[in-house]
């Protein structure tokens, strides 16, 4: 159904030309990402069929095994105790009163293994375990209780299911099943003919993906506190000269281009962590010497990039708040960083979470300053002071070499690009989603 | 057991504590962020200010393949398992001075052990040593103190080879020295001074003729020590006792004595009205407190309008000057290449991308009725504002570089590129210039309406005038932030080593169609092993953020003068 529209006047006609120009470039580029992955993947369908995976109950013994047995577990102990309330009173009251110590660990013990992002499944398993625990305790002391938490329970039994599905499924083919779920990228493999397709070429995305993620997530764990406690700096406690100060210095940082942040990263930050590297390999806890180049390196220089952005959002939306709220949490005694932690930031809550979902789209596509940083050798490591390889920064090092149109060197970076473009699109209408839904209104 | 009851006591001390810890972490968290800024600004000057004063000369004529000619002159005279080859490499350098030419032989011994230097001087009397111990696959340097360049051949020695691919076979080759800028003792560079001194008279002019507050609040502060300022402008003039008289130097030297002179009668003057208790911003009092103002502004300005013909004209910077040279002459390569690519990219980009993405904004604020396809458009703009910019450079590659397909076929040329960037900045504009025409009042709209406009009338006679200051300023805000943006050019397929300046329309005229811009060139030289192309990179970031924030400040130079019109 095409809506009708009655041109006022010749100007009209050419400004909704104009507007519709947008439609047309998004279709373009749509059309563009989608025409080349679709030969891509159809390419890689002759040799190799669309889809399929092998079943392999070895997996089980596996970290994916193992999360899963935890998972289910949570979820058996979780439906046991809502079942019947009171055989949690039987258990004695040390066991599940756990000490603030022994969580304490269990939550180090936790991000460990999640910050070593190869047990990613066995340290969010973690976190559940002791989210169980506590609900275990819950009940134990209020029967009321039980009634709540069913959203979690039924979150572990799917978590549970899928880490098993992925335990015994270890060896995915097929065209799709390489591209999303095999680690290996070696799209130039040792064949004859270099351009076209082999047996020796895998194209699996995810040694890239990973990479792309400890980056962008790396910068978040750099940019978010000091981003955020800028942004409440700025708005709650600085006086307004040092906000002249601090306000255009932030511009100026946005407005560097990406590229000098990674002449900056590789002139400078670099050498400080291979320093940091080689005192951990001495010590014995990384198995490799350090390179230059390295994840590490990519996440603090894109940290750097994205703190601007995050900085001045949140402080927008900070600033947003009445100062009715503030006054009043004042008024009833509260001191200030009270007033700043309990009403300031959970009345800008959605403004800020909203920042730091534009400024994880922002890390995933930055390009000139990750390839700088991080390298051009797409292995996936959990050693992160070895170099690696982001999707934008394999884009990026495959058109600066010898390209041929429609080679299948050509095609793979048109599949990665439409992979990144589904990423941060997302992201974006996530985040933009947030900004204006959730806003609330004062 | 009331609720309030069950609430913890809170001690005064734990509150105070947790307060002032609170709030330094954040106090410290944006002391951070300003920290990482300076570090930033120190180290991309860092490398410039070093390593720009020496003459480091490691250069061919010819543009040669890298990689191979890097090795053969790293180990000249070592072979690959690391044994000596038994002839001596012998360098002749040969230079034409004003007492007659000269030639001198030196000769290389190469031994084994890495980071083993000496380099070589050159000054009038001739060179310090006739024969140089270099370690394997260490670089030495010729410093030359001499004004004219010096050639240098390889007379014996073995020669770097031709590899399979049929690069040519180098017999010599020729080390051009072209710096005469470092004195003889070696520590500072005249141009730098003569450039300083020259602007130092050109504030003092600037003082003297709109005297600031502010400036003159600093000088009264020091205004005591008028009579060591006036001893001091003589200083300049030792200057002539250490070295010959030059043109450059007579300059240096009288500008500085002038400034100085300068200073020190202001400083006298604001001394003697702070003596009389007299107010330091009546600009006419100032005046006439001033000794001599009239004679010392006739001699400044005579000499700073003479010496801007000879001094700011007469320096040579060949990073501005000079293109691409090739991988041995780091410091006589330039960006000049590369920002003619810059600016023609942008022209390009903003030709085709302003009609249109203001046209789409006034669409979408004065035309469009809010219908589904508006909202699509809507929605479509503010999300295309966030998509990586590798994805447009794909996007650029296929529709305007590919040809076959959907391709138009440009070819990795100037026009795609332009064409790639300007879709890249149209999301961006459409959403400034929206910002722009919201912010124009309705009251505008309403009486032009009242009066019995057209449509079109009101927005071409009424509500674009007011917006156009809002418009520009997003306009260009926009451009500067895309002409930093590396990675849509990489992908369209700009080179780092352009030889030559870019032709705009070679893709149409079947021209050469290589071209370069600042970005990809800081990219490039990023990514040498050479410590000097670093310096040179930086040198480039420092021209890329100076080109932004002149654009910038035009944007807001436009935006004040609209908004002067506009209320006058």
């Amino acid at each position: 159904m095409v809506p009708k529209i009655q041109f006022e006047d010749k100007a009209h006609i050419f400004l909704f030309v104009s507007g519709l120009s947008v439609i047309f470039i998004t279709i373009g580029i749509i059309e563009t990402l989608l025409g080349e992955s679709v030969e891509f993947f159809q390419e890689v369908a002759v040799s190799r069929g669309w889809f399929g995976f092998d079943i392999e109950f070895k997996g089980l013994v596996s970290q994916y095994g193992m999360a899963s047995g935890v998972f289910l577990l949570c979820y058996a102990s979780m439906v046991l105790v809502r079942k019947t309330p009171h055989l949690s009173t039987k258990i004695p009251q040390a066991m599940v009163l756990l000490s603030p110590k022994a969580v304490f660990a269990l939550y180090f013990v936790a991000f460990t293994l999640f910050i070593y992002f190869d047990n990613v499944l066995l340290g969010i398993s973690m976190f559940c375990l002791i989210f169980t625990w506590k609900f275990i305790a819950d009940v134990s002391f209020d029967d009321d209780f039980v009634q709540q938490k069913i959203g979690l329970q039924k979150t572990l039994f799917a978590l549970g299911i899928a880490s098993f599905s992925l335990a015994i499924t270890t060896n995915y083919s097929g065209a799709l099943g390489e591209f999303f779920f095999q680690s290996q990228w070696t799209p130039t493999g040792s064949c004859a003919d270099r351009r076209s397709l082999c047996d020796n070429m895998s194209f699996g995305i995810n040694s890239l993906l990973f990479t792309t993620i400890q980056v962008a997530f790396g910068a978040l764990l750099i940019a978010v506190p000091i981003g955020v406690g800028c942004a409440i700096f700025l708005s709650e406690y600085a006086q307004p000269r040092l906000v002249a100060v601090v306000k255009p210095t932030l511009e100026i940082l946005a407005g560097i281009p990406s590229v000098v942040y990674g002449f900056f990263a590789f002139i400078y930050i670099g050498p400080i962590v291979v320093e940091f590297g080689e005192y951990a390999f001495t010590q014995g806890w990384i198995d490799e010497p350090p390179n230059i180049l390295n994840p590490i390196n990519g996440a603090i220089v894109v940290g750097i990039m994205i703190l601007p952005l995050i900085a001045s959002m949140s402080e927008d939306a900070l600033r947003a708040v009445p100062n009715e709220l503030r006054e009043g949490s004042l008024a009833l005694g509260a001191t200030k960083i009270e007033t700043t932690v309990f009403v300031m930031i959970q009345a800008a809550l959605s403004g800020i979470i909203a920042s730091i979902i534009l400024a994880l789209s922002r890390a995933v596509g930055e390009t000139m300053a990750v390839t700088l940083a991080v390298g051009t050798v797409a292995v996936f490591t959990t050693n992160m002071f070895l170099p690696a390889q982001t999707m934008t920064a394999y884009i990026a090092q495959k058109v600066s070499g010898d390209l041929s149109y429609g080679d299948i060197g050509y095609l793979t970076i048109f599949a990665a690009g439409l992979y990144l473009f589904i990423i941060t699109l997302s992201l974006n209408l996530l985040g933009n989603k947030i900004l204006t839904n959730f806003r609330e209104e004062y | 057991m009331k609720e309030i009851d069950k609430l913890p006591v809170r001690n005064r001390k734990g509150r105070e504590f947790i307060e002032k810890v609170g709030s330094g972490g954040l106090a410290l968290t944006s002391i951070i962020g300003l920290v990482f800024l300076l570090i930033l600004v120190y180290q991309i000057a860092k490398p410039t200010i070093i390593d720009g004063e020496e003459g480091e000369i490691v250069a061919a004529t010819e543009f040669l393949p890298i990689s191979d000619y890097i090795l053969k002159w790293d180990n000249p005279s070592v072979d690959e398992d690391g044994n000596l080859i038994s002839e001596p490499i012998i360098l002749q350098l040969a230079w034409d001075d004003e007492n007659g030419s000269y030639e001198h032989e030196i000769e290389i011994t190469v031994i084994p052990q890495r980071n083993v230097k000496e380099n070589i001087q050159l000054n009038e009397n001739g060179v310090d040593t006739n024969e140089v111990t270099v370690g394997k696959k260490t670089k030495f340097y010729i410093y030359s103190t001499l004004s004219t360049p010096v050639s240098v051949h390889q007379i014996s020695g073995p020669t770097p080879a031709a590899n399979e691919t049929g690069y040519p076979q180098v017999n010599t080759f020729v080390i051009q020295s072209d710096v005469s800028t470092v004195f003889s003792n070696g520590i500072s560079i005249e141009e730098a001074i003569a450039v300083m001194s020259w602007s130092f008279l050109m504030v003092m002019i600037l003082v003297y003729v709109f005297p600031n507050e502010k400036i003159i609040q600093s000088i009264s502060s020091t205004s005591k020590n008028h009579q060591i300022i006036r001893w001091l402008s003589l200083a300049p003039f030792l200057f002539f006792i250490l070295n010959e008289i030059t043109v450059i130097r007579f300059f240096i030297v009288l500008n500085c004595f002038i400034g100085l002179r300068m200073l020190a009668n202001l400083s006298e003057g604001i001394f003697r009205l702070s003596n009389q208790m007299m107010p330091l911003n009546d600009k006419i009092l100032l005046k006439h407190s001033i000794v001599n103002r009239d004679g010392l502004m006739l001699w400044a300005r005579l000499f700073f309008l003479v010496s801007t013909f000879f001094i700011p004209l007469s320096v040579h910077i060949p990073f501005l000057t000079e293109r691409y040279q090739d991988i041995f002459q780091p410091y006589s390569s330039g960006i000049r290449s590369a920002f003619y690519g810059t600016f023609w990219v942008m022209g390009i980009a903003m030709f085709m991308a302003i009609p249109i993405s203001i046209g789409a904004a006034i669409y979408l604020e004065e035309y469009a009725k809010p219908t589904r396809l508006t909202k699509l458009i809507q929605a479509l703009i503010t999300n295309l504002a966030g998509v990586p910019s590798i994805v447009f450079g794909l996007f650029g590659l296929a529709i305007f570089v590919r040809e076959g397909g959907f391709g138009l076929g440009f070819g990795p040329s100037i026009f795609a590129a332009g064409l790639t960037m300007g879709v890249m900045a149209m999301p961006i504009i459409v959403l400034a210039a929206q910002e722009a025409l919201r912010s124009v009042p309705r009251s505008i709209r309403e009486s032009a309406y009242g009066i019995g406009c057209t449509r079109w009338q009101v927005t071409k006679d009424h509500v674009l005038p007011s917006a156009m200051p809002g418009m520009m300023t997003g306009t260009i805000l926009a451009m500067s932030r895309i002409v930093g943006e590396a990675a849509p050019l990489l992908v369209v397929g700009a080179f780092g080593a352009v030889l030559f300046d870019p032709e705009p329309f070679a893709a149409l005229t079947d021209g050469n169609i290589n071209f370069t811009v600042i970005p990809i060139q800081i990219y490039a030289w990023t990514a040498e092993p050479g410590h000097e192309w670093h310096a040179m990179a930086a040198a480039a970031s420092i021209a890329l953020i100076a080109v932004m924030i002149s654009m910038n400040s035009i944007a807001i130079i436009l935006r004040e003068y609209y908004r002067r019109r506009l209320n006058s």
